[in-house]
């Protein structure tokens, strides 16, 4: 390798570190100092040191975000087991089975707004969901799905799950097909039952994926907005029932004005999934110590 | 699936077993089909109930006891309405040339800093890339703020379509992807292009991208979705009706015909339907692209 500093390897990175930095890194800084300041996003922000912290923590409907966006969390187990199963149902050599693969992947690319208006529909007081249950007669009076406190955070969860449901099958078929035919034939002449085979030959070939799937879910979990957007129709849900981080966040900074709450916020935001993601990426290395 | 694997010993009755076999294996494909089916029509109820009430004329019910899910007389009057309405042609319009315009710039930008990360040493790279990587975990809703005044003051480009393109011209995930599909390509073919006295540029041109396409049909289908479905920062972005993209569009007229259900219908319908077009045709890139992403 040659001493002279050579440009060439900068030179091909300068406009995607440029969008990057401008983009990413610049507003974590700008974020940090905002969030100790009175900012209504217009005019310029005025210093006023911790108040905004001290403020969130004493916010009721912070707390109710950040157990929320907690109890959010669970798509994330859900998913991994309904996706596993959902994979191990279509890597089977069936004529048209590619069609099926094909239509459990339409709501992946449909997109979450178009998806949640539609669930918006199946589940308003006139929509498909009370006509099923009250023509089958397993209602005698329509639910209002949609005004229900309790059922804002499952509904919204269910959406989520069933929007990532061909996504993370790809993934998890995608995993099973590296895995070598021989083990589960040798699982077999060790006279495995089809449960024990996937147990013991599928789920510990899956861990790559598993671990894939856990932090990209998480973290879209611990993102989700616009399930709750478009549920809520905008607004969170009855008492706030719906609201997770994200949606108190972008509500505080742009329907409210007050930026600098929603910049601090945003801090505890970061916190979070950076702790979030220490967690994840260690329980990685343990794993792959494991291996 | 793999029973013709343990039957190596001689067993009696060998006809009656394979007729029992048979009809086991019969029994399982039905037991398949029947789940799959199942899963496939809790897929696609929702969207299909969507184009049907889609479809309904004032006068046939969406509600009714027993259901009523067909339309008795079909009509189009609810496109008709929503396209009256909204500037569903300009959303139309808008989505593409956000979504090309990302794509091409994001995969062009993102496939030149992924080539010096997989095959150069130089000074600063492994930190450059590990605070990429860092960068993965920042919720992008973190960055709207500052987005928001950068829109406004610096680059004034708020309610205009280059809002949503800029921000999104370089992404690590397709930086890191990329870098992979880099990695797998042999050096030999680098040094031989080299001792021939090529630049860094004209073999990254010439001979790398050729090389690494299926990884650049992945990028670029993971940016054109991420950037077609987008909804959070345009909606902050473009307050302007004419200047909406479809799922901002979406969201605007389910706040004008909030009643009005097969109004509503018929937006979801406009908006899916040219995103289902395009995976039709690229369904096994689609397939193949998103799943190849994991193992990158």
């Amino acid at each position: 390798m040659t001493k002279k500093l050579n440009l060439t390897p900068y030179l091909f990175l300068a406009p995607a570190l440029l969008v990057i930095g401008v983009f990413i890194l610049y507003p974590i800084f700008a974020v940090v100092y905002y969030s100790f300041t009175d900012f209504n996003i217009v005019t310029p922000p005025v210093w006023t040191g911790l108040k905004n912290y001290t403020q969130l923590f004493q916010d009721d409907v912070f707390w109710l975000a950040l157990r929320n966006s907690f109890i959010y969390l669970l798509v994330t187990p859900i998913l991994i087991i309904l996706c596993i199963l959902l994979a191990i149902a279509v890597n089977r050599k069936l004529p048209g089975i590619n069609a099926f693969r094909a239509i459990y992947y339409v709501p992946v690319i449909s997109g979450s707004i178009a998806v949640g208006y539609a669930w918006r529909m199946l589940f308003d007081t006139n929509g498909l969901i009370n006509g099923v249950l009250l023509s089958a007669g397993l209602l005698q009076e329509p639910i209002q799905w949609l005004a229900e406190p309790a059922l804002t955070l499952p509904l919204a969860m269910s959406l989520t799950i069933w929007l990532g449901l061909g996504f993370y099958m790809m993934i998890f078929l995608a995993g099973l097909q590296n895995i070598p035919e021989e083990l589960y034939d040798a699982a077999l002449i060790d006279g495995c039952n089809a449960f024990q085979k996937h147990w013991n030959v599928s789920l510990p070939g899956l861990r790559p994926q598993i671990v894939f799937v856990a932090v990209i879910s998480s973290l879209a979990a611990i993102e989700v907005f616009n399930e709750i957007y478009t549920l809520t129709g905008g607004l969170g849900g009855i008492l706030n029932s719906g609201v997770t981080m994200v949606f108190y966040l972008w509500k505080q900074a742009f329907r409210l004005q007050h930026a600098g709450y929603a910049s601090a916020l945003a801090i505890v935001l970061l916190v979070i999934t950076l702790l979030f993601s220490v967690f994840n990426i260690r329980s990685l290395e343990r794993g792959s110590e494991q291996d | 699936m793999n029973q013709t694997h343990t039957a190596a010993r001689p067993q009696p009755n060998v006809a009656a077993r394979n007729a029992a076999r048979k009809r086991r294996q019969i029994t399982e494909t039905i037991f398949w089909y029947a789940l799959l089916l199942f899963i496939a029509a809790i897929t696609i109820l929702p969207l299909a109930w969507t184009l049907l009430t889609s479809l309904k004329g004032p006068n046939d019910a969406i509600f009714a006891v027993p259901l009523q899910l067909l339309p008795k007389d079909p009509t189009l009057d609810n496109y008709a309405r929503v396209w009256k309405q909204l500037p569903v042609a300009n959303f139309f319009i808008n989505s593409i040339i956000v979504s090309v315009a990302t794509t091409t710039l994001n995969v062009l930008f993102t496939a030149l800093a992924a080539y010096p990360f997989a095959k150069m040493k130089f000074w600063g790279r492994d930190v450059i890339f590990y605070l990429l990587l860092a960068t993965f975990i920042v919720p992008p809703q973190l960055t709207y703020i500052p987005g928001f005044v950068l829109a406004r003051n610096v680059f004034q480009y708020y309610d205009t379509l280059l809002a949503l393109i800029f921000p999104n011209l370089a992404t690590v995930f397709n930086i890191f992807l990329l870098r992979q599909a880099f990695k797998s390509v042999p050096n030999d073919l680098i040094d031989a292009a080299k001792i021939d006295g090529a630049s860094e540029l004209r073999i990254w041109w010439q001979i790398l991208l050729p090389v690494i396409r299926p990884s650049l049909a992945t990028a670029a289908i993971i940016t054109f979705v991420t950037s077609w479905n987008d909804f959070l920062w345009p909606s902050l972005m473009l307050p302007t009706m004419v200047n909406k993209t479809l799922p901002v569009g979406l969201a605007a007229l389910q706040g004008m015909f909030a009643s009005d259900l097969r109004a509503t219908a018929a937006g979801i319908v406009m908006t899916i339907i040219p995103i289902l077009i395009l995976f039709i045709f690229l369904q096994r890139q689609f397939v193949r692209g998103m799943t190849g992403a994991v193992k990158g």
